[in-house]
């Protein structure tokens, strides 16, 4: 019991010190691929300093509820970091408290919360952010819903650990066409999740800019929290896409304290293969046009439905 | 064993025929078509080399030779010899909705193997069913005669797929559909050229 707790905090604390890391590390290989030299890999920790340490500012028009919702949402990702799987294959302490669907169900209200308080700040381009944003998670969640379908499908149960426990040890499921045409959508997916560039730019305009548009008008310790928990959100889903769907290996399965801390560093060296495959996505499309974002959309729904039937076909129905 | 590598080459034909419909330009409906191609082809190679068929080993070879490299390789330059039909100017359907059209096929494919030919318990055959329907879907969304024409082809690996489940075909039929097609593409390749006037008219393959 008491060491399930330590291990909850030896994640915590893992997941909320490395998130940055990760992006830093994301954006110093988008500069190397095209061959500049790129800013240190800890200049995201300086970022959170610098806006740690300035003034907040509120516009004069937005309620109270503008400046609590950055710290709800990141209540909201501390939770969600206790139940995942991702540094055990066994649950901790907060494990049994929600499955897959309710995992999705909190990430879907903690992007409510944030859109609800980007619609109170008046602001017309984080209104503009906020209804593209919908307009695409409105086709996104679904798909998500229908991988986790899937995934029940395998494992018979809607629990994260369990299909990590079955993909690691049954070769039949890790190499069969389900579990391929699944993991294709989740990958897609992942790319629509965390902003990647097919999908969203990081550049100043307003032509490029999904997400980013919807934090405009937060400054300050307001604007750490929400930044720092959009990176913790992509480490957790790219966790999740790792630990779960794609390479369930090495994740120890029974308690055992030297194995988990050297999972952690296989664990990053995972995350570190994965965004170096998102670098070179980056660097060699460009960004959809804005109605073309719901064809790449498209793409995934087909191959998460594909799964479904290749289930049928190949399982002979 | 066999089953799974057939499975996962035809789902991989039913996948890439999907992107087809995502396609704009020609001439990449072209390199994927080649890359279907030569995924039929190494599939075949294998299930000749691991059973021992010389027959096999050959149309292999001849599917990798003609509908890898040749025909993708013709088409190819034809198109480059006329810039204006590299790119579909409008879609009869749109994108999104064809590929809304493609999965329900997918699925339609599948009910036709289970509604009509279940009771002979090769679910696989409802691959190439669905294989066939994308070709033939291709063919009536659009009216560029390049995709039309690979329209034309993806029906062909289709059956291509489909007489392999039913083995025991006379290697000289499979042989002469390949030399067929081959045929076909010259000449439609031919007749697209000569008729330089008037493009996007849908007529130019009617008989």
């Amino acid at each position: 019991m008491l060491n399930l707790f330590f291990l909850s905090i030896l994640q915590l604390l893992y997941v909320f010190a490395l998130a940055p890391l990760a992006v830093g590390i994301l954006h110093v290989f988008d500069e190397r691929l095209s061959s500049r030299r790129g800013p240190s890999i800890f200049q995201e920790y300086y970022n959170l300093f610098k806006f740690f340490r300035k003034q907040s500012i509120y516009p004069k028009t937005a309620s109270g509820f503008f400046s609590y919702v950055p710290y709800i949402t990141f209540g909201m990702y501390l939770f969600l970091t206790l139940v995942l799987p991702i540094i055990t294959a066994f649950p901790l302490l907060f494990g049994p408290v929600v499955d897959f669907v309710g995992g999705g169900l909190v990430f879907g209200a903690a992007s409510t919360f944030l859109k609800l308080a980007s619609l109170d700040s008046r602001n017309s381009y984080s209104i503009l952010g906020t209804s593209r944003a919908s307009s695409i998670g409105i086709f996104t969640e679904p798909i998500i819903l229908l991988i986790f379908i899937m995934f029940g499908v395998i494992s018979g149960t809607n629990n994260p650990y369990v299909i990590n426990n079955i993909l690691q040890t049954s070769t039949s499921w890790f190499f069969s066409l389900v579990h391929l045409f699944v993991g294709v959508a989740f990958f897609l997916v992942l790319i629509i999740e965390t902003g990647q560039l097919p999908i969203e730019s990081h550049t100043p305009n307003e032509f490029g800019s999904i997400d980013s548009l919807m934090s405009l008008e937060y400054s300050g310790r307001e604007l750490a929290l929400l930044k720092w928990g959009s990176y913790i959100k992509s480490f957790l889903l790219m966790n999740v896409f790792l630990n779960v769907f794609t390479l369930p290996f090495f994740v120890p399965m029974k308690f055992n304290i030297l194995a988990i801390v050297l999972y952690m560093f296989i664990n990053f060296l995972k995350i570190i293969l994965l965004l170096a495959i998102f670098a070179i996505i980056n660097n060699i499309v460009s960004k959809y046009r804005l109605f073309k974002i719901f064809d790449y959309i498209l793409i995934a729904f087909s191959f998460a439905l594909m799964a479904m039937v290749v289930f049928y076909v190949v399982n002979g129905g | 064993m066999e089953k799974e590598i057939f499975a996962l080459v035809g789902f991989w034909e039913i996948m890439l025929s999907i992107f087809m419909q995502w396609q704009a330009y020609t001439i990449s409906n072209i390199k994927t078509f080649s890359v279907q191609s030569w995924i039929l082809g190494i599939f075949l190679l294998w299930a000749g080399v691991f059973h021992g068929f010389i027959a096999l080993i050959i149309l292999a070879l001849l599917t990798i030779i003609t509908r890898a490299i040749a025909m993708p390789l013709y088409l190819g330059n034809t198109i480059r010899k006329q810039i204006y039909r590299a790119r579909e100017n409008k879609h009869r359907i749109s994108t999104g909705l064809s590929i809304l059209i493609s999965l329900l096929l997918a699925v339609f494919g599948y009910l036709v193997y289970y509604l009509i030919l279940a009771g002979h318990g090769q679910s696989l055959v409802s691959i190439p069913i669905t294989l066939m329907l994308q070709g033939a879907f291709l063919i009536v969304s659009r009216s560029n005669a390049y995709s039309q024409l690979i329209g034309y082809l993806v029906m062909e690996n289709s059956m291509f797929l489909l007489s392999f489940l039913f083995s025991e075909l006379p290697f000289i039929i499979e042989a002469g559909i390949i030399l067929d097609v081959l045929g076909v593409v010259v000449v439609a390749g031919l007749l697209m050229r000569v008729r330089d006037e008037d493009i996007e008219k849908e007529e130019e393959l009617l008989g």
